[in-house]
């Protein structure tokens, strides 16, 4: 059984957006609804200023806390690990969205899907894509698990130009995602909550290693 | 080069604290009735005061109910909400509220219908308990959230179920004073809602006091509603109102004994009690997202 998941390399991230440009193409969520993206921060003070980047996704958490608050069973987790939402099922509580501290659970409100980004009403693009939605519900990343399904990368790894983005798998002991973190170092987002995600991230960062495990098999 | 200091992110490609925007005041209502609605019924139905049991029914069958249909996505799938009880403190919910809806009808059948004194038994036990758990079960569906430090703690399911006692009690008095009964219960109650209104007054100081030790964003959460953004209605509406104003004014009424003060307490301590449920949600804040050389 896999345990998909991602590693992303700090040091290689320019900030681009192409991720989540990728993902919003992939996917065509509506508006104001991002999959994937980049939380950017400024250091420092003027002139001697920066910009640091975190790409953010689902983290796709082993102990997933929107399953656990999921009072109607739509959230659900594939045997290889990647948490989904059936929509059929979800009844627009928003529990789940409350429950994940990453906030990548997003609520498709009234009217979203009645207009596109333009304000004449959908492109053929949003039509098709859009179909894919339901109003009153939750929707979230899947890891690109349609593709993965055809054997193919999620489209926010395909894209990245600096390859910040390794995908693979937990459980494969010779993988890239394991060799990385033996060899770098390697933390999770906000190892307090005791989610076990399966997205991990690396900076060469002195003592980084020590702020979370790497998932157990 | 310095980080700059941590603030409420302007949107989700910022760095900084995230407000919660997900539950709204259709929630916070929902949770407000089923407190006071479960209390009034409680104590109404230990009391034997008729009147309340039916308030108290109404607002957590016909308000409660109401408030969290409309605030669902998919309404029409309302049902869908009791299929995990194993994990989810929602379904659990549901079911007790299901289980109230069956249970407290039967009780308020009129005393001429011949309902079997065993199944009446066990309609009123059925209704007490789930009034109960109704009382209190919101504490546990917010405090089950990792991702909002500020609810994150067993002290919340606490809170709710002393509030929802002090909105029942406190309704029980007025619906007494409205239909002129002067039992043997009146001034027990009357004595509970002083003790209730000091205790949650104790108990909120505490709860705010952990908070401004706790995570970091359980601390900017106190130091929103003790300073900042929040700070006039938290301490105005809940602290003020609800509980000093309330406090002033019962123990004014045990000497003045005038109806429209009754009203004017209930008033105020209502006020602070949806206040406080609407603060909690508002204040809810997800922590930053960084990585540890950010810090």
């Amino acid at each position: 059984m896999a345990r998909l998941g991602m590693v992303i390399d700090l040091r290689r991230c320019i900030g681009c957006n192409a991720c989540t440009l990728a993902c919003k193409q992939e996917n065509g969520t509506p508006e104001d609804i991002h999959f994937a993206r980049v939380v950017t921060r400024e250091v420092g003070t003027y002139p001697a200023t920066k910009r640091t980047f975190l790409p953010v996704l689902c983290n796709h958490c082993e102990d997933a806390p929107c399953a656990e608050a999921c009072p109607s069973g739509a959230t659900w987790i594939r045997e290889d690990g990647i948490v989904m939402v059936d929509r059929e099922k979800c009844i627009g509580c928003r529990a789940c969205a409350v429950a994940c501290p990453y906030m990548n659970r997003h609520f498709i409100a009234r009217g979203l899907l009645e207009n596109g980004y333009s304000a004449d009403g959908l492109s053929p693009f949003e039509a098709v894509k859009f179909a894919e939605f339901e109003e009153g519900t939750m929707t979230k990343c899947t890891l690109c698990a349609h593709r993965i399904d055809a054997g193919l990368l999620p489209a926010c790894v395909v894209t990245c130009p600096t390859e910040a983005r390794i995908f693979g798998d937990w459980d494969d002991p010779s993988g890239k995602l394991q060799k990385l973190v033996d060899e770098r170092g390697g933390w999770a987002l906000l190892p307090e909550c005791k989610t076990k995600p399966k997205v991990y991230y690396l900076d060469d960062q002195v003592g980084c290693s020590a702020q979370s495990e790497v998932p157990e098999s | 080069m310095t980080p700059q200091s941590t603030a409420i992110a302007k949107h989700r490609f910022g760095f900084g604290y995230y407000p919660q925007r997900y539950w709204n005041w259709l929630i916070g209502s929902a949770f407000f009735l089923g407190g006071i609605g479960g209390a009034t019924f409680l104590l109404s139905i230990i009391t034997r005061f008729r009147p309340g049991m039916i308030l108290g029914y109404l607002i957590v069958v016909m308000g409660k109910n109401t408030a969290h249909l409309l605030f669902l996505g998919r309404p029409e799938r309302f049902w869908r909400a009791a299929m995990r009880p194993d994990r989810s403190w929602i379904a659990r919910g549901i079911w007790a509220t299901g289980l109230f809806a069956v249970s407290g009808l039967i009780c308020l059948f009129p005393q001429g219908w011949a309902v079997p004194a065993a199944i009446l038994m066990a309609a009123q036990v059925v209704a007490m308990i789930s009034a109960l758990f109704i009382m209190f079960y919101d504490g546990f569906v917010m405090n089950s959230s990792p991702a909002i430090a500020f609810w994150h703690t067993d002290m919340l399911p606490l809170l709710i179920l002393m509030y929802a006692s002090l909105g029942g009690t406190t309704i029980s008095l007025t619906l007494r004073e409205l239909f002129g009964v002067q039992d043997l219960a009146t001034p027990v109650l009357s004595q509970a809602e002083h003790l209730l209104l000091v205790g949650n007054f104790l108990l909120l100081a505490g709860y705010m006091a952990r908070m401004s030790r706790w995570t970091p964003a359980a601390r900017e959460t106190a130091r929103l509603l003790l300073r900042g953004t929040y700070a006039r209605v938290f301490l105005g509406l809940v602290i003020v109102v609800g509980l000093l104003a309330t406090l002033l004014l019962s123990i004014v009424q045990n000497f003045a004994d005038l109806p429209e003060l009754v009203i004017l307490i209930a008033l105020c301590e209502l006020t602070g009690d949806f206040t406080l449920v609407m603060v909690l949600l508002k204040s809810g804040l997800f922590s930053p997202q960084s990585a540890p050389s950010w810090k």
